[in-house]
């Protein structure tokens, strides 16, 4: 069990999130993906604080406020979807081009 | 009275230029109702004054010292353009022959103008010339010479265009200011060179500078071409003639000057540089060559030609020839005396064709024909004209040219030669206008001819009795030879060579004996000199079409070079933006995709830099 597995895991899955985030025609994949790269970064952080900062673990409590973080920005994401959803009927990705050259 | 008016002889110029200013008030848009006659009348009274001034002043110069002064112009760091006016016998000399054909050829203009409306213009430009002239006589400096030869340049364009609404006349303006200008350039680049080498433009101290002078012999040679290249093209000496045969497209009166005295200007200037030109004997030799030619040439021309007036402007190119000749071989008094009576006989002789041309309407000599009887004076008036111009003793040519081919008698034999058969060719030439004008039948166009108002006759009859009496005025002034030293031989060979011409072209032009229109049996030859050597073509296809060719060439690279460049750097700005534009696609993930991509190079740039 070293670091750089952990490292590794979370950069694959940042990586997918990544993929997921600039692939995806639904506008609540996109948010999806956005969890995913969010996940990432906290197992990075949860994976830093216990191998190299096992004594006062900041790398969790930054972990907790990410994780409150990322539920509020949801809730205003998943908001905002809906707003579009109203005006557009639609969640499709690539209907919401209009502010072009 | 007498004392303040040769204090005042360089007043002269002065008297025309103010009627030049005055007469533009009868323009047809300023003064509209007295009609355009005053501007005429105003001219005479001026130049008149002129005149005047000259003939009363003129005794207390003869054989007296030159008077020189010297009025400063501009004064800036190491230079002082000072006007020096030399008032001499030979200079007052000049301007008085100036200033009376002036006179009479105004009092022409007042009855060959008669149906015309464009006095103020034609007599403002006539006046403009006398001042020109006159200022040129006086002038001492080569410099300022220059500067009224431009003007003169520029004149000549205006008075050629008088009657602009005719192509021909607007065409034959162009060339005149162009030809003439190309050999004032020329003038004007020996004109700098000069400077430098003698450190002034007097003509008196170039003339000392030259006896001593020590110069590179191939400097010498370019300065004297170019100080010829300018009086070339004002002479209409050959390359550079065929302005004045196209010139004959203005007005009569114009014509006479130009014809007797306006192209005498370049022959004035080239008189005084003959100390400096004959530093350089290769400019020497091309004058006389450039003279020859011209000479040739231009009577063989003149015979070719069927109109009355571009016959006897070729004669004015060949007369200018032989003066060319006579200053290259430093026969400088022979180019003098050569000047005053060819001026007072071509005067006459257009003078007396002009007023032909006004009655007759044709300028065709193949269409004139049998005048003698019913234009006695203007018919008499061309013959005194004609043995003025052709070397025929006792008048005043024959003196001219006798002086010449006495100097050119032992070191040129050739160009005694050349002397005679042009004096015999121009002798022919003049007398076959004579026959076809006033001998024959009679044509269409001259059946009804009658003589003219008393203001065209008038100064003609005055100037036919001034070339009558012109041997007896140069005798009075003792500028002709004495009997005892006169060259017998070349005198009976001027005078043979003029009979021969003379009475060869009476045999064939005056009576029947031979069929007009003459047709050479080699029609190619009459027509290559009917045509003037085809000098227009000649022009077109060389000077004309390379200066031409490279304006276009440079218009192009103008156009599409240097402004393609600058447009092209424009146009691709516009164009990168307008490609550029396409990056913001809309796509929020597509915004998200480049941050991410940002960041990631911006990472991999940071990483390197850290390992």
């Amino acid at each position: 069990m070293n670091l750089e597995f952990f490292l590794l895991l979370a950069a694959a899955l940042f990586c997918i999130g990544i993929y997921g985030l600039v692939t995806s025609r639904n506008a609540v994949r996109v948010l999806m993906s956005v969890e995913l790269l969010l996940n990432a970064v906290n197992l990075n952080l949860v994976s830093f604080s216990n191998f190299l900062d096992g004594q006062s673990i900041n790398g969790q409590v930054f972990t907790v406020f990410v994780i409150t973080i990322a539920a509020a920005e949801a809730a205003v994401g998943l908001a905002i979807i809906l707003s579009i959803y109203r005006n557009r009927d639609t969640v499709d990705m690539e209907q919401f081009n209009l502010l072009k050259w | 009275m007498l004392q303040f008016l040769i204090q005042t002889a360089w007043f002269i110029p002065c008297y025309p230029l103010i009627g030049m200013v005055i007469s533009l008030l009868w323009t047809p848009s300023i003064i509209r109702r007295t009609g355009p006659r005053p501007a005429g009348y105003v001219n005479i009274v001026t130049t008149f004054c002129a005149f005047l001034h000259g003939v009363v002043t003129f005794p207390s110069f003869w054989n007296q010292p030159p008077q020189y002064i010297n009025i400063t112009w501009l004064e800036v760091s190491g230079l002082t353009l000072d006007i020096p006016l030399e008032i001499s016998s030979i200079t007052l000399g000049a301007g008085i022959v100036i200033t009376s054909l002036n006179l009479l050829t105004q009092f022409y203009a007042i009855g060959y103008l008669e149906m015309d409306w464009g006095w103020a213009r034609f007599f403002a430009l006539l006046a403009l010339f006398e001042t020109g002239m006159c200022s040129l006589v006086l002038c001492n400096s080569l410099f300022f010479s220059y500067i009224i030869l431009e003007i003169l340049t520029l004149a000549t364009y205006l008075i050629v265009g008088t009657w602009f609404n005719q192509s021909l006349v607007v065409t034959g303006a162009r060339d005149a200011f162009l030809t003439k200008r190309v050999g004032d350039l020329f003038l004007l680049m020996g004109v700098l060179a000069i400077f430098p080498l003698a450190g002034t433009w007097d003509y008196r101290e170039m003339a000392i500078w030259a006896q001593t002078a020590q110069v590179n012999p191939t400097v010498m040679t370019w300065l004297g071409l170019g100080l010829v290249a300018g009086p070339m093209g004002k002479c209409a000496q050959f390359p550079l003639h065929l302005w004045l045969d196209e010139a004959m497209e203005g007005p009569v009166p114009g014509t006479i000057l130009r014809n007797s005295v306006v192209v005498s200007t370049g022959a004035w200037v080239i008189l005084k540089l003959s100390p400096v030109i004959s530093l350089s004997p290769i400019a020497l030799t091309t004058m006389i060559a450039v003279g020859a030619i011209t000479a040739i040439g231009g009577t063989l021309i003149a015979i070719a030609q069927i109109d009355i007036k571009r016959a006897l402007s070729y004669s004015a190119s060949v007369y200018m020839g032989l003066i060319f000749i006579a200053v290259g071989t430093q026969q400088l008094n022979a180019a003098l005396l050569l000047m005053l009576t060819y001026a007072l006989s071509m005067s006459l002789l257009i003078m007396s064709t002009g007023s032909i041309i006004l009655n007759a309407i044709t300028q065709d000599l193949t269409q004139m024909g049998g005048l003698w009887s019913r234009r006695p004076i203007s018919g008499l008036s061309y013959l005194v004209g004609t043995v003025g111009l052709v070397a025929l003793p006792p008048f005043g040519t024959f003196w001219a040219l006798l002086e010449l081919i006495d100097g050119l008698w032992t070191q040129h034999p050739v160009l005694v030669g050349v002397v005679l058969l042009v004096n015999a060719l121009t002798g022919f030439s003049i007398i076959r206008e004579f026959g076809l004008i006033f001998a024959g039948e009679r044509q269409q166009m001259t059946v009804r001819s009658p003589e003219n108002l008393w203001s065209i006759t008038l100064p003609t009859t005055i100037l036919a009795g001034t070339t009558l009496h012109l041997p007896i005025i140069l005798q009075k002034l003792e500028l002709l030879p004495h009997w005892s030293v006169l060259n017998h031989e070349a005198g009976f060979l001027l005078a043979a060579s003029s009979l021969m011409g003379c009475g060869l072209g009476a045999l064939i032009y005056v009576g029947n004996r031979f069929p007009k229109p003459v047709r050479l049996p080699w029609t190619s030859v009459q027509d290559f000199f009917a045509f003037d050597m085809y000098t227009p073509t000649l022009y077109r296809s060389s000077i004309v079409s390379g200066v031409d060719g490279i304006s276009r060439l440079t218009d192009w690279l103008d156009r599409k070079v240097v402004d393609g460049v600058v447009n092209w750097i424009a146009r691709t700005s516009v164009t990168t933006g307008e490609v550029l534009k396409y990056g913001n696609i809309g796509q929020t993930q597509f915004y998200l995709l480049t941050i991410i991509t940002g960041v990631f190079v911006l990472t991999l740039l940071l990483l390197r830099s850290l390992l």
